[in-house]
């Protein structure tokens, strides 16, 4: 039983990596895999199952309602990261400039990444309430700039819009973060180098500063686009009427029609569009 | 190594077949001793919910093998949660739901009705309101569950506007389109009327009474979808010409803070306003609070209460009212004594003390569906002097109105199934919410709906 050195220390590798795997194993592969499962099958309340096949996913691609959620949410996941990163790469190259209570501005930054988002939600609301809301308030009482009040965070024409502003504002905080530290790191002497070569602010930031945060960079908008696609509080809690893909399957297995099989159907189609961007940004951008 | 590992990954991977066998369950074994369940209640509030844990406490006290979690379940999440429950096979024994959504649910199988018909026959269906049993039975006389308290919905007006407008009250589909575009007074911030407009049970509510009135319904007495009719359309473009005088975009019943704050000149709601309306603490959190006093409706307005009427019937072919019958309902357990422990709390619950206390909560909102209640007079003293304040007369109105409601599902006498799926389903408030917000037209509407409807088996 005992067997030679090296399949003792192979037992021990065994028994040392089996709690991480039956974790991983109950945690991410059950659930995966089960939800793979009902996706072929038509599920009642009862429990009661019975194979259907692929006819899930003929309906879910046949379903306009579905290509809407799509759209939605590639303009949603699309928008959101430009966004974030954009707005967050800004605000790291002024938070990397000295001034006076450099320390609190950065601190403060933070404020709506860390907030919970229930309580960033109910603010939302109550500011853009169209007859209660501090906005339509000051822009149709006080200033006069609109006629009439309208529903900016409810209407269907607007909440994507609003969802969309939401993520970025909450979200941004992250990505200052995430490239401030990196830009810390840049060596100075690239600069002086650079300055004594005659090169201008610009030049210096697509030469020197854009390639060095590269792959930070390239790191935030893969993780933003994967948060952002499985986004469900933030948008589930500001307004109703965003159905973005998780929104989509959340209200086609649990309200309504309780379709269980659609509802994996979805998610498991979100998952395999994922998974191909993941591989192919990962080839391409990152260059792993 | 790869040989256990490549077990580990089996046995993870066939726990789903071993789990989704979901047709064979265990054999129903007895057990002695202690028995723990969950009650789930859409009573919501914190204060209902200390109430309701009040009675699981003198319960459990009298019945120390017993012990029960209160969980709170919205009644719009209510549906997703029993669905997740069931697919994790741990269904609460004891849920109280609106009658519809009991029905649904019961269509689907996870009723215990051989206890719920047996609780009812324990307690004595003559002394229930008959209107209020006949809206939790099935197709074939079975109960799906039990009726417990119940109110009636209508339209709360502002009576003094009204009177000086020269209005007639809202008691037809005429009167109240003319006094919604009267009242509706954007530049002044100031609205007409509240009709819902989103995707949720509320929508339906305002909607069922218009169509009712008008003769329209879903199915005829054989179960054959009629919803695509020439009164249906008219109901509909009708709703869809009042939601334009409307609080701007989609709204729900949230937006009655609107009538307290003296915006708005009518609104469909329940019997649940009552304390609202006569109550400076119930009125607070309703209204726009300290923090903005240059926002108006900020202030309690104690006249509100008498300058407020009810219109609970409108009238186009024939009179129509609507409410809604709460229920408690018994689901199939695995374990029989689970099934008698959440049975005995809730005939615990329908004993008088018990009972008042539960309705009590929301003196008006919650009316009893066992005749000898309504007529306690321990009843009729509610501690915030609700009864006092509406009068007995009113109370009475209210309580009969609820014994007489009508709906979708059940046409002449018959239960329509089919019916309860489509109001589980929101078929109706989502095609009311492409009309109204998302511009479809009503022929594209309705198609989609009748589509829809189409589905449900």
């Amino acid at each position: 039983m005992k067997g030679t050195l090296q399949q003792q220390q192979a037992r021990l590798g065994v028994r040392l990596i089996s709690p991480a795997v039956i974790i991983i194993g109950l945690l991410i592969i059950y659930p995966v895999f089960y939800n793979l499962y009902l996706s072929f099958h038509s599920v009642k309340l009862s429990g009661e199952s019975r194979f259907v096949g692929l006819s899930n996913y003929a309906a879910v691609i046949g379903d306009a309602e579905f290509w809407r959620a799509f759209l939605s949410t590639a303009l949603y996941v699309f928008f959101t990261t430009v966004g974030t990163t954009l707005f967050g790469l800004i605000v790291a190259l002024a938070m990397n400039k000295e001034f006076p209570g450099q320390g609190l501005v950065r601190s403060l930054l933070l404020l709506p990444y860390i907030a919970p988002v229930i309580s960033v939600v109910f603010a939302w609301q109550f500011f853009f309430d169209p007859v209660n809301g501090i906005f339509m308030h000051l822009m149709v009482d006080k200033w006069g700039l609109y006629a009439e009040r309208f529903n900016l965070i409810r209407s269907p024409q607007y909440a994507l819009w609003v969802a969309i502003i939401f993520s970025i504002w909450k979200n941004f905080p992250f990505t200052y973060l995430m490239i401030l530290s990196r830009l810390q790191a840049i060596d100075q002497n690239l600069y002086e180098a650079a300055e004594i070569d005659g090169c201008t602010g610009i030049k210096k930031f697509f030469y020197i500063t854009l390639p060095e945060i590269y792959f930070v960079l390239g790191s935030i908008v893969l993780m933003r686009i994967i948060w952002n696609m499985n986004k469900f509080e933030d948008i589930y809690l500001l307004t109703d009427n965003v159905k973005t893909l998780p929104i989509y399957t959340y209200f086609k297995a649990f309200t309504g029609a309780l379709d269980m099989g659609q509802g994996s159907a979805i998610s498991i189609i979100q998952f395999a569009i994922l998974i191909s961007f993941i591989i192919l940004y990962v080839k391409k951008v990152l260059k792993w | 190594m790869k040989r256990t590992l490549s077990v580990l990954l089996i046995l993870a991977l066939s726990l789903p077949l071993i789990f989704a066998n979901g047709g064979k369950e265990p054999e129903p074994a007895v057990k002695a001793g202690p028995v723990e369940f969950e009650f789930w209640t859409t009573e919501t509030q914190s204060d209902r919910l200390a109430t309701i844990q009040v009675l699981v406490d003198t319960y459990t006290a009298i019945n120390p093998d017993v012990s029960i979690n209160v969980i709170p379940v919205d009644e719009n999440d209510l549906a997703g949660q029993i669905q997740a429950a069931a697919a994790a096979g741990n269904l609460p024994p004891l849920i109280e739901a609106p009658s519809e959504t009991a029905v649904s649910f019961g269509t689907e199988g996870i009723m215990d009705t051989a206890a719920n018909g047996a609780l009812i026959n324990e307690i004595g269906k003559d002394k229930f309101y008959a209107g209020t049993l006949k809206l939790l039975q099935s197709s074939t006389g079975e109960y799906y569950a039990l009726p417990y308290h119940g109110w009636v919905q209508g339209i709360w007006y502002r009576a003094d506007w009204f009177k000086e407008a020269g209005l007639e009250p809202p008691n037809t589909w005429d009167n109240i389109l003319k006094a919604a575009k009267y009242f509706y007074k954007p530049d002044q911030n100031q609205y007409g009327i509240l009709v819902g407009t989103t995707a949720e049970a509320y929508t339906e509510q305002c909607f069922t009474q218009f169509a009712l009135s008008n003769g329209a319904g879903l199915y005829d007495k054989d179960g054959n979808l009629i919803f695509n009719s020439p009164a249906m359309k008219e109901t509909v473009n009708y709703y869809a010409e009042l939601a334009k005088y409307n609080p701007p975009g989609p709204q729900t019943w949230r937006a009655r803070d609107y009538y307290i704050q003296g915006k708005m000149a009518m609104f469909f709601y329940s019997t649940y306003i009552m304390d609202d309306l006569a109550l400076q603490d119930a009125a607070a959190g309703s209204l726009t609070g300290d923090n903005f006093a240059d926002l108006a409706g900020s202030t309690f307005d104690p006249e509100l209460v008498n300058n407020t009427k009810m219109a609970s019937q409108i009238t186009k072919k024939n009179p129509a009212g609507y409410g809604t019958i709460v229920s408690m309902a018994l689901l199939k357990q695995d374990d029989a004594a689970v099934t008698d422990a959440a049975k005995s709390f809730l005939r615990y619950l329908y004993t008088q003390n018990a009972y008042i206390t539960f309705l009590h909560m929301a003196p008006g909102g919650m009316n009893p569906t066992l005749k000898e209640i309504s007529t306690n007079p321990r009843f009729q003293n509610d501690p915030n002097g609700i009864f006092k304040h509406y009068g007995a007369d009113k109370m009475a109105e209210i309580i009969q109105g609820m014994d007489s409601i009508e709906t979708f599902s059940i046409v002449d006498g018959k239960r329509i199934e089919k019916a309860s799926k489509v109001y589980a389903q929101q078929i109706i408030p989502q095609m009311l919410y492409k009309i109204t917000q998302e511009g479809m037209d009503t022929d594209s509407a309705m198609a989609w709906a009748e589509k829809e409807m189409q589905k449900v088996q």
